[in-house]
């Protein structure tokens, strides 16, 4: 982030250093999608019903964000929706970084053959476009909730495994790394106590800016009609029922859920930004 | 990591561009037609198959590219098209046709009756590619001299006269069986220009038509999805749109809206049987029946306890006539007189039969088992979703919770001997009653009789019908096989739906000689389109 000599000078005399105003941003952004993330999980379906006498209302006092062509409120609406997305996004950036994690670490430790093998299965996933092997998997497993999950799932750990390996790579050849090793030190203890610790950082990173492509990917797909099934609240099948009313001026039911959407991908990816600057000891203080 | 990012934008974008990109797309290059031309967009009825009627194209009853030997009048009953007129053997084995003098067909050739022996021969032979007109029952077929055509049958079917009007003649010289998937010669008002599938069909009139030259002289078909035809009309580019009940409220300057009778109803299949597990004749087993609907008091109190005309308003903008069986526009159709919203005796029906909400939590329940079931609708037809949406709103009210699917049909077809499924159904052919109530066609055909409704006398009068000797006899029978089964409810009868049009003021679709629309998402105003003028 670039910032002029006033500005520095300004938060210097508040004694506001990078390392608070990111602290103060980080609480905002996980106040702020934790709550979409609970007051979603906790939503009663009931909560935006049908109701045929509020039909296509514009945004108002009633309804902030308007409601839909059956009477329900699209702000509830969205937030559910937005909630689904994240569940299936946690769920995918998990097992996608156990994954990585397990492969990233052992290509570089144990190197040769399964550093190999590893490398192979890479590229032979970035190979493929994204979106056409999430439709894939989506499709094989018969779609909706479980399909779409275990695509997203399945198929996010590629780029992490990469930086993780070549993170391991750096360390493997550090001096007490191998001083371990003349000391006897087992392969796995060396990656327990010396390697993960250090690779951490960056895998944690890694892992949050994850979220943003799962939570994206899930809405693709779900879009595009091979996600979840449409009579679930998802962004996506919001978003796709949306162009059915474009053509008539309903322009609320796209572009707020449009807005929900971009805000919480845009704080996810901040989020991870920030934190890789928290964790830089070059800048963390300045 | 910047790159994820910026990918991740990316994504965003395309997601929301794709609805402005599908609107501006197929067919917008075009104008409005010009002085004599018209550009319409009636669906996707035609888009995919082939056009030769040999193969099922075009199979409606009504003439467009080809005849067939009869038509159907406005009032649905038939009427001789390339038959001047017929006689049917007392034994109803034997239909004879006479043929009108004096027609050719597009290529100049004379029709004759050795074109409709070549046409039937053709169709017998090939079956499985015409899924739509039945020949099996037809023994042989000759020609007698010119004029007169002799078919017999091997068993008597009533239905048959059905099959005579929805098959094209083709001429037996000029017949290529692979040219006339896109280029197909007929005796028609119009002749194909160009065909394109899944793009756009090109017609001109034919000048030398034995009923009159049509007055339009060239019409544009174009395909695209119906959004994008509303927007393109929106923006003047189209002459006909065929709109969803949801747009029937929209204002268009220089268009009018045309709400067409239909025979067209959607009604929602309620399985019969208790939930069990049986062979199918097939060797599988398959999971049929539904604890709640296999109650007959269920069944009846939805029948009597709901307000079509408040869930048409709500679910299609009020477009639509409430129904309660197959539609009276039909010479066989027969629909009781049911009183609609009659809360008190439907709920009095539910607690008699032992649903009772004791819980005051809305839903009732009998035991421990809970007074709701499941509706499927396909994911590709929103408006069948808002249907069972607005009657599930209606249904709360009786105690009555149904919960609304969507998805592909292939899962429908799966769910659907357990669970309701919103179906449509619009035919001249009554043997849509043998394929919705015979207990003959449960599991053994797709879409057939979900319920496993049975009931031995609707079976006997149904085969009564079809073996019936006279087509009045055969009307009557099927008139009382309906009213038996309508006291069983098998399936629920919601709406007769209205097909919505957005026409240009230019043009008159003379709304005198349309037949009541059957069944197809909106192509069949294209019925009369000879009779179409241009202002």
């Amino acid at each position: 982030m670039e910032r002029t000599v006033s500005d520095r000078v300004f938060f210097h005399r508040l004694k506001i250093n990078t390392r608070t105003r990111v602290m103060v941003f980080l609480c905002l952004a996980a106040v702020y999608l934790l709550g979409i993330f609970f007051w979603g999980l906790f939503m009663p379906e009931r909560a935006f019903e049908v109701n045929y006498t509020d039909k296509l209302l514009p945004p108002g006092a009633g309804h902030l964000f308007g409601t839909d062509f059956m009477g329900r409120d699209m702000l509830l609406r969205s937030v559910k929706g937005l909630s689904v997305s994240m569940v299936i996004a946690f769920l995918a950036a998990g097992v996608g970084s156990v994954i990585a994690l397990a492969a990233g670490v052992a290509a570089a430790v144990l190197g040769g053959r399964v550093d190999g093998f590893v490398n192979w299965c890479v590229d032979l996933c970035m190979g493929i476009p994204h979106l056409v092997l999430l439709i894939l998997i989506s499709f094989m497993l018969g779609r909706g909730e479980r399909g779409v999950t275990a695509a997203v799932a399945l198929t996010h750990w590629p780029e992490l495994t990469r930086v993780v390996r070549s993170e391991v790579l750096g360390v493997r050849s550090s001096q007490y790394v191998l001083a371990a090793y003349k000391m006897g030190k087992s392969r796995l203890s060396v990656a327990w106590n010396h390697v993960i610790p250090h690779v951490l950082p960056v895998y944690v990173t890694g892992v949050i800016l994850l979220f943003p492509h799962a939570i994206m990917h899930e809405a693709s797909i779900t879009f595009l009609g091979f996600g979840l099934p449409a009579d679930k609240p998802a962004i996506g099948v919001i978003l796709s029922e949306s162009m059915k009313y474009i053509a008539s001026g309903n322009w609320w039911l796209a572009l707020f859920p449009g807005i929900m959407l971009l805000t919480a991908i845009m704080l996810f990816d901040a989020i991870g930004e920030n934190l890789k600057k928290l964790w830089n000891p070059d800048n963390g203080n300045e | 990591m910047k790159g994820m990012i910026r990918s991740a934008l990316c994504c965003m974008l395309a997601l929301t561009l794709t609805a402005c990109g599908g609107a501006g797309g197929a067919g917008g290059n075009g104008k409005k037609g010009d002085e004599d031309g018209l550009i319409c967009y009636v669906g996707h009825g035609f888009w995919d198959s082939s056009l030769d009627p040999v193969k099922g194209g075009f199979s409606y009853g009504w003439s467009f590219i080809h005849n067939a030997l009869l038509k159907v009048q406005p009032d649905s009953s038939y009427a001789g098209d390339l038959a001047e007129s017929y006689t049917i053997s007392d034994d109803a084995l034997t239909y004879t046709f006479t043929l009108k003098k004096g027609i050719t067909f597009q290529d100049g050739s004379e029709f004759t009756a050795e074109d409709v022996v070549f046409t039937y021969e053709t169709v017998k032979a090939n079956q499985g590619e015409n899924e739509k007109v039945d020949l099996s029952r037809m023994e042989r077929i000759e020609a007698v001299d010119d004029r007169t055509v002799r078919i017999t049958l091997s068993e008597p079917y009533s239905p048959f006269l059905d099959m005579t009007a929805q098959l094209g003649i083709v001429p037996s010289d000029g017949y290529d069986s692979e040219a006339f998937n896109e280029r197909p010669v007929g005796t028609g008002a119009w002749k194909v220009l160009q065909y394109d599938a899944g793009q756009q069909l090109i017609v001109e009139a034919n000048e030398d038509y034995f009923d009159g030259a049509p007055h339009i002289k060239k019409v544009t078909f174009v395909d695209m999805d119906n959004e994008a035809a509303f927007s393109n009309a929106r923006s003047g580019q189209l002459d006909i749109v065929m709109v969803q009940p949801e747009y029937a409220r929209e204002q268009i300057e220089g268009m009018h809206i045309e709400k067409l009778e239909t025979m067209d109803v959607r009604n929602i299949s309620l399985p019969c049987r208790p939930s069990m597990t049986i062979k199918a004749p097939d060797g599988k087993s398959v999971q049929v029946g539904n604890d709640v609907t296999a109650d007959p008091a269920v069944r009846e109190a939805l029948n009597i306890g709901i307000d079509r005309k408040q869930i048409i308003e709500n679910a299609f903008n009020g477009v639509g006539v409430p129904a309660y069986g197959f539609t009276d526009n039909l010479e066989w159709g027969n629909a009781p007189e049911v009183r609609d919203c009659q809360r008190e005796e439907a709920a009095k029906l539910l607690e008699n039969a032992g649903w009772k909400d004791a819980d005051g939590d809305g839903i009732r329940k009998k035991g421990e088992l809970s007074c709701s079931f499941e509706i499927y609708t396909p994911s590709d037809e929103q408006d069948r979703y808002q249907l069972a949406e607005a009657l599930a709103e209606d249904a709360r009210g009786l105690g009555i919770q149904i919960d609304v699917k969507q998805t592909t049909w292939d899962e429908i077809t799966e769910a659907s001997y357990r669970s309701g499924v919103m179906w449509g159904f619009g035919q001249f052919n009554p043997m849509v009653i043998h394929q919705l109530f015979s207990s003959e066609t449960f599991l053994t055909a797709q879409y057939s009789n979900t319920p496993g409704y049975e009931n031995s006398q609707v079976d006997a009068l149904i085969n009564e019908a079809v073996a019936a000797p006279d087509h009045d006899g055969a009307v009557k029978k099927w008139k009382e096989a309906q009213e038996i089964y309508f006291r069983d409810i098998p399936y629920l009868y919601l709406v007769n739906i209205e097909h919505c049009y957005f026409v240009s003021d230019r043009v008159d679709i003379s709304v005198s000689t349309q037949i009541p629309h059957p069944h197809g998402h909106g192509i069949p105003v294209i019925c009369n389109m000879k009779d179409w003028t241009i202002k």
